[in-house]
């Protein structure tokens, strides 16, 4: 009897490692020979395995034809054998799927060795199989083990809902695991924005044009990309260019698909944006002998630029959520590695840690869109802050004055500035919010 | 003003008609599964110890992933679910003297999952193969098919489970299948990507997006004959696995009541004829 293959399953969690100590199934592939009939097998590991309370799954096939053959297991210690119903005739594949059994702690390379029995009565031995690497302990793993141990972990994974969305030992282990892909998603919408908005610029450039020619190509772009789904916009790509030949890294396919499909989006925010600038900033530049050019980039783009940051923001958002669908074309990132997790688990606890990981990148951004939207409604009521202090001004003529201002938030805000640290955040946040501002009408359709 | 009243007036009745319907929801939910219980055990022939409750009243929820040619799949024209596993639990279903009805296609990693949560679906039929792990979550029937993996690989490809055990290639598999486990642990260097569904993945293999698809045997058979004829199979891999149906742990007398509709009708035949029109022969 040959042997053709032994395995472990990987049992780290959110991993690939097998792990010793801890429960893993060993998968025992071995083809009878030509002139003999087997009748038990005997598998046996280096001394630290354990096959106790391991259930063994036999399949006994011919070709690809399953054949009816059992057999009872028995294990000691670090070693386990079959016993067969029946002898199984020459050229069958046996497999033996051992469940529960374990690898010793310290891991190492271990080979699975052992006899088998002929239909005569002899024994034989088994070749050694092919190594199985086995990893010690890991910390994360030994934390999972310490909070599997621990009663309230019990008593709160009893309550279904807790234990199917919230399992503490899975919730830590989907946060080590889901990392790479947070920093996959990361990248690709951090490398597509800038040339998002670079495109989306050019768009809104070429639809704001007098040209009718350069008018129709902006507006074909941007309708076609805002009134098709990206999931099949993505689809498309993905298998649409490798079809006429063209062969791209899928991450940087990724941030093409992306940063196209933001691109239309912006070019939408940046046109409204500067379309709200009044035409008196136009006339203004006019009399100051601007070209177009020259009023363009030193009048209405920096106003625009202000005007549309909450926007965009909100595009930003949009775009990093939106990486998640690009887990359906086999892009690593943070959805494909919590939906592996959750396949391999049974459990959405994954998906959970995947929310947080969103929530960490959007929660931030949803409160810079709100404060840098109230700095913008509050200098259009006239509250933006005054022309600066002198330096010298004592603390308590400060409180008077801050006392005086009725709208308390820009008191906040003024208080604030006469500190040294205010100082460099007055001068940050100035282009924010000094702006008198309109409407910004359509704007909000970026999403 | 008009305009707002209008307006308002929309949202409470749109807000007053999704509170009733939430309402009757519940409401049927609640009756429904108790009545279940009594109509069914009374619809079981042996002792009332064998009653099984069930979703809906008099059916047999069936949930499964739409998308696993020959075994389940939609037909183009209807969009009806058709294939081997569909037959064999319509039979089971008729000779349990129950209709048999589809939910919506689900993808196939949540199967599991849903019957073991319970209260959607009575059962998941969808080519599963019982395994250990999946036996912690739910029961399952006793088996009704035995089926093998594949390797399937663009034709004169010369892929073969060596080669793709390397960390340059990608094999791809449907997320969640054996398949996917098969791939972990016998392909350990190969970057594993599981997808959705199976067109997808071997669309991804005929572009050369992946090196190989890993699948189910009679799958791969299928979707090649069928519709991927430039693609091949480059290994038979023998597994041996068995299909079950699966049912929640909590209705084990459901799990009972099925296996005996499988014997039912693998002894009158039903069975045979059921392989024979999918498969050209019994298996």
């Amino acid at each position: 009897m040959s042997i053709n293959d032994a395995t472990a399953r990987p049992n780290e969690d959110g991993g690939t490692g097998v792990i010793g100590a801890m429960d893993t199934r060993l998968t025992w592939e071995g083809t009878v020979g030509d002139n003999e009939q087997v009748s038990s097998i005997t598998l046996s590991l280096p001394e630290g395995a354990t096959f106790d309370h391991s259930s063994t799954r036999i399949t006994v096939l011919d070709g690809l034809n399953r054949t009816s053959i059992e057999g009872t297991a028995t294990s000691a210690d670090n070693s386990m054998s079959v016993q067969f119903s029946e002898d199984i005739p020459a050229g069958s594949l046996v497999r033996l799927e051992v469940t529960g059994m374990q690898f010793p702690a310290e891991g190492g390379d271990y080979v699975v060795s052992g006899s088998y029995t002929t239909a005569d009565g002899q024994s034989h031995a088994l070749d050694d199989s092919a190594a199985i690497t086995v990893i010690a302990n890991t910390p994360l793993q030994a934390a999972v083990s310490w909070l599997d141990a621990q009663p309230w972990v019990a008593a709160w994974n009893s309550n279904p809902f807790l234990g199917m969305f919230f399992k503490p030992q899975l919730l830590l282990a989907s946060f080590a695991s889901l990392f790479p892909g947070w920093l996959v998603c990361l990248g690709i919408v951090l490398i597509c924005y800038p040339f998002a908005i670079v495109l989306g610029l050019a768009f809104a450039m070429l639809k704001t044009s007098r040209h009718k020619v350069l008018r129709a190509i902006a507006i074909c772009y941007i309708n076609l990309l805002r009134g098709t789904p990206l999931f099949l916009q993505i689809y498309i790509m993905f298998f649409g260019l490798p079809m006429v030949g063209i062969n791209i890294d899928n991450n940087v396919l990724g941030v093409i698909v992306m940063a196209v499909n933001s691109s239309a989006y912006l070019a939408e925010i940046f046109r409204a944006g500067i379309q709200s600038i009044p035409q008196g900033q136009y006339e203004a530049a006019a009399s100051l002998g601007m070209n177009g050019f020259q009023t363009m980039t030193s009048i209405i783009l920096p106003q625009t630029v202000r005007r549309v940051i909450p926007t965009v923001t909100s595009d930003f958002i949009t775009s990093y959520k939106d990486t998640s669908l690009l887990s359906s074309v086999g892009v690593m990132e943070l959805m494909m590695f919590s939906k592996n997790l959750t396949t391999t688990s049974g459990n959405i606890t994954p998906y959970m840690a995947a929310a947080i990981y969103y929530l960490i990148v959007t929660l931030p951004l949803i409160k810079v869109v709100g404060i840098i939207e109230n700095n913008i409604a509050r200098s259009e009521r006239g509250g933006g802050p005054r022309p600066k202090r002198r330096a010298a001004a004592d603390a308590s003529d400060e409180v008077a004055t801050a006392e005086q201002d009725l709208a308390s938030s820009a008191t906040v805000f003024h208080a604030e500035a006469s500190k040294p640290a205010g100082d460099v955040f007055a001068a940050l946040s100035a282009p924010f919010v000094s702006h008198p501002t309109v409407d910004l009408g359509g704007v909000a359709d970026g999403e | 003003m008009k305009n707002s009243m209008s307006r308002r007036q929309f949202i409470l009745a749109a807000g007053a008609l999704a509170g009733s319907a939430v309402l009757a929801g519940c409401g049927g939910s609640s009756t429904s599964s108790s009545s279940a219980s009594t109509d069914s055990s009374s619809a079981s022939t042996s002792s009332s110890d064998d009653s099984y409750t069930l979703v809906k009243d008099g059916t047999l929820t069936v949930v499964a992933e739409l998308g696993f040619a020959p075994f389940e799949y939609m037909d183009d024209k209807t969009g009806d679910p058709e294939g081997f596993d569909v037959d064999v639990i319509k039979a089971v279903a008729d000779k349990m003297g129950l209709q048999c009805e589809y939910l919506p296609n689900q993808k196939f990693d949540t199967l599991v999952p849903l019957i073991k949560q319970g209260g959607k679906a009575d059962v998941s039929i969808a080519a599963i193969t019982i395994t250990d792990v999946r036996e912690e979550s739910v029961d399952f029937s006793e088996p009704y098919l035995d089926s093998n993996q594949a390797i399937v690989a663009l034709k004169g490809s010369a892929e073969t489970r060596e080669t793709l055990n390397d960390a340059s290639k990608q094999v791809v598999c449907q997320g969640g299948t054996t398949g996917d486990d098969w791939i972990t642990e016998k392909l350990p260097n190969a970057t594993r990507v599981p997808v959705d569904d199976v067109t997808a993945a071997l669309t991804g293999v005929q572009t050369g997006l992946y090196n190989a698809m890993v699948v189910d045997l009679p799958v791969a058979k299928y979707m090649l004959t069928n519709s991927f004829s430039d693609l091949e199979i480059v290994e038979e891999i023998a597994t041996g696995e068995q299909y079950g149906i699966a049912v929640s742990k909590d209705n084990p007398n459901l799990t009972k009541a099925i296996n005996k509709a499988l014997e039912d009708i693998k002894s009158d035949g039903t069975m045979d004829s059921i392989e024979t029109k999918w498969f050209g022969s019994t298996i």
